[in-house]
């Protein structure tokens, strides 16, 4: 009685498994690099410094990004509350709607208690956001709920901010770490693939702190995605991507080790496999980074140029694709202040727009302009010359 | 709907675990024992704690029970009940040991011991071309676990789970406990008796 039954059970699952193969999955792999303004040699140089949150009085808000919503718009996110992990951490947003516009009041885009109205379950807090925007002038976010414990307790979820036709979507939660889906963090800037979709660095932090990949792309008007690997271990972790074509590109990661180096990561083949991360000459002191390639090739990084603490927020270039550095500009520097988690975003009008932690209870934004970099780059180089 | 199905799924697996629990020791429980256990585990995994019945807070932890574990519960309370003994010791066996060595390659690996990280093929059709060899190689051999095996190819293409990840059809950390623990015990030559006794003829009734 088993045997035709058996037969009957081989050939059920030949169906199932071609059912699966043809269906349409996210492949992962290729860089979309817009092709970028070019930066004119003689244009004016520009440099702004704000506060994007004043009227905000909150104890702790932490990790800005931001995305370019195309005509100027320039949208802003972060998390903010009584401590980190803490029950009342909700995520905001501000508004630019043009480059020399002032930033809107502060809103409240996430709360503990509305996400867990979305995943139907408990959650303790809310932590680290990045933005994604397109495609159809879709916006959306991608943030960390911590179900328990602290950031090793985390998950990332997606939800829909803004779609034209005013549908908003709820958090699902994203399924991308074998053991309870515990501990995957988002933290960098996402970068658009060529198949429409994202590459969004994103790091796991439990028994061992690495960086990852996380690809998204609509299939069929859902969004599927999966997870590629940098690197393993306990070295290294919250990568910051920067393409360079279609399948180059290098991460810049934030150290783990005694080294106290920004490590450095490169891909040739649209980021399904990566070199050994390995360390830079510029310093890390445990501390967020973020990278960007200029108009001119040139890669520039934002960093806290210490070994030891975040008193400081500086800006390095390179020439070689990431092989040395010069430390051109230092934009905050204060004593026992701590100036973190800068992220990088070049916006469609060729402005480098640069959000960070400033002294833990407010969002600075730094923009300026590729002359502005050239020019501290000549004050440096007369700096160091003897 | 698919919530609603993801929902009910995660229910599933607390609840056929609680039902077995709940049974108590008795090889031989009455069928009202077994239902009186089912409506009582039921209950306990819907009262409130705090804004949410308990059910939710399992959910919170593993939002993603295997089929594998799910399929390996209800068969084990169908056994219990005295009802068709589907599987015997030689498939439980060969359900602990594919759970060990599935558990060995991804766990490790799938929270950063080295580069290479297993989970990412279950994103592919590697892992479900895999599932399908093993399968058809426990069919052939005529053991029964090759059809839990197949209940998660279905789960693969029809997922209960909220995952898009075909490993999470095939384990999860609990099932991966269980079975190594087992394994361990089964290789150390302790009798494994406690899940489905053998019948003194050694051979399944099923």
């Amino acid at each position: 009685m088993f045997r035709p039954l058996t037969w009957i059970l081989l050939v059920v699952a030949c169906i199932m498994i071609a059912l699966l193969l043809w269906d349409g999955k996210p492949a992962a792999g290729g860089f979309f690099v817009p092709p970028s303004k070019p930066s004119i040699e003689t244009e004016k140089t520009f440099y702004k410094e704000e506060i994007i949150n004043p009227s905000q009085h909150l104890p702790m808000v932490h990790v800005a990004s931001l995305v370019d919503c195309g005509d100027g718009i320039l949208t802003a996110c972060w998390y903010g509350g009584s401590a980190e992990c803490a029950p009342d951490v909700q995520i905001y947003s501000a508004m630019r709607g043009a480059p020399q516009a002032a930033w809107s009041q502060s809103y409240s885009v996430m709360t503990r208690e509305q996400a867990q109205r979305d995943l139907m379950r408990p959650v303790k807090s809310l932590g680290n956001v990045v933005l994604l925007y397109g495609p159809h002038n879709t916006l959306r976010l991608l943030f960390v709920t911590i179900a328990m414990g602290k950031w090793s307790g985390s998950q990332l979820n997606l939800c829909t901010l803004f779609k034209p036709d005013g549908l908003h979507s709820p958090a699902k939660r994203l399924t991308i770490s074998p053991f309870f889906n515990f501990s995957e963090l988002v933290r960098n800037r996402p970068v658009e693939t060529v198949d429409g979709g994202w590459c969004v660095p994103v790091y796991q932090e439990f028994l061992g702190k690495f960086p990852e990949l996380l690809w998204f792309r609509e299939v069929r008007g859902k969004i599927a995605y999966q997870k590629t690997r940098i690197a393993g271990g306990c070295t290294s972790f919250q990568p910051s991507l920067i393409p360079l074509d279609t399948n180059h590109a290098i991460a810049l990661m934030r150290d783990f080790t005694d080294m106290r180096r920004i490590f450095l990561s490169r891909t040739d083949d649209g980021g399904l496999s990566w070199t050994k991360p390995m360390p830079t000459d510029l310093p890390n002191p445990d501390a967020g980074i973020s990278g960007l390639r200029l108009s001119d090739g040139n890669l520039l990084v934002a960093y806290n140029d210490s070994t030891i603490d975040r008193s400081n927020l500086s800006l390095a270039l390179s020439h070689d694709g990431g092989l040395s550095w010069k430390r051109i500009a230092v934009l905050e520097k204060e004593p026992n202040a701590s100036f973190s988690y800068p992220f990088l975003l070049k916006t469609a009008d060729g402005l480098i727009q640069m959000a960070y932690t400033y002294k833990g209870q407010q969002i600075k934004m730094a923009s300026f302009n590729e002359s502005w970099i050239r020019e501290q780059e000549l004050v440096a180089g007369k700096g160091s010359t003897p | 709907m698919k919530d609603l199905v993801h929902t009910l799924y995660t229910l599933l697996a607390p609840w056929l675990a609680l039902s077995l629990l709940l049974t108590g020791r008795n090889p031989r429980p009455s069928i009202r024992r077994i239902l009186l256990s089912a409506s009582l585990g039921l209950l306990i995994l819907l009262i409130p704690l705090g804004k949410f019945p308990i059910c939710r807070w399992i959910a919170m932890l593993e939002p993603n029970p295997s089929i594998t574990l799910t399929a390996l519960l209800a068969i084990a309370l169908i056994a219990r009940g005295g009802g068709r003994r589907f599987f015997r010791p030689q498939d439980w066996r060969a359900a602990w040991i594919a759970g060990s060595i599935a558990a060995l390659i991804l766990f490790p690996m799938g929270l950063g011991l080295t580069s290479l990280d297993p989970y990412a093929w279950g994103w592919g059709p590697g892992l479900p071309v895999a599932t399908t060899a093993l399968a058809v190689m426990f069919l052939l051999g005529g053991n029964r676990f090759g059809i839990v095996l197949l209940l998660c190819l279905i789960g693969m293409l029809f997922p209960p789970m909220e995952s898009q990840n075909s490993w999470d059809a095939v384990i999860d950390p609990f099932y991966a406990f269980f079975s190594l623990i087992i394994t361990a015990l089964l290789v150390f030559r302790t009798p494994l008796n406690f899940v489905a006794p053998a019948s003194p003829s050694g051979r399944g009734d099923g």
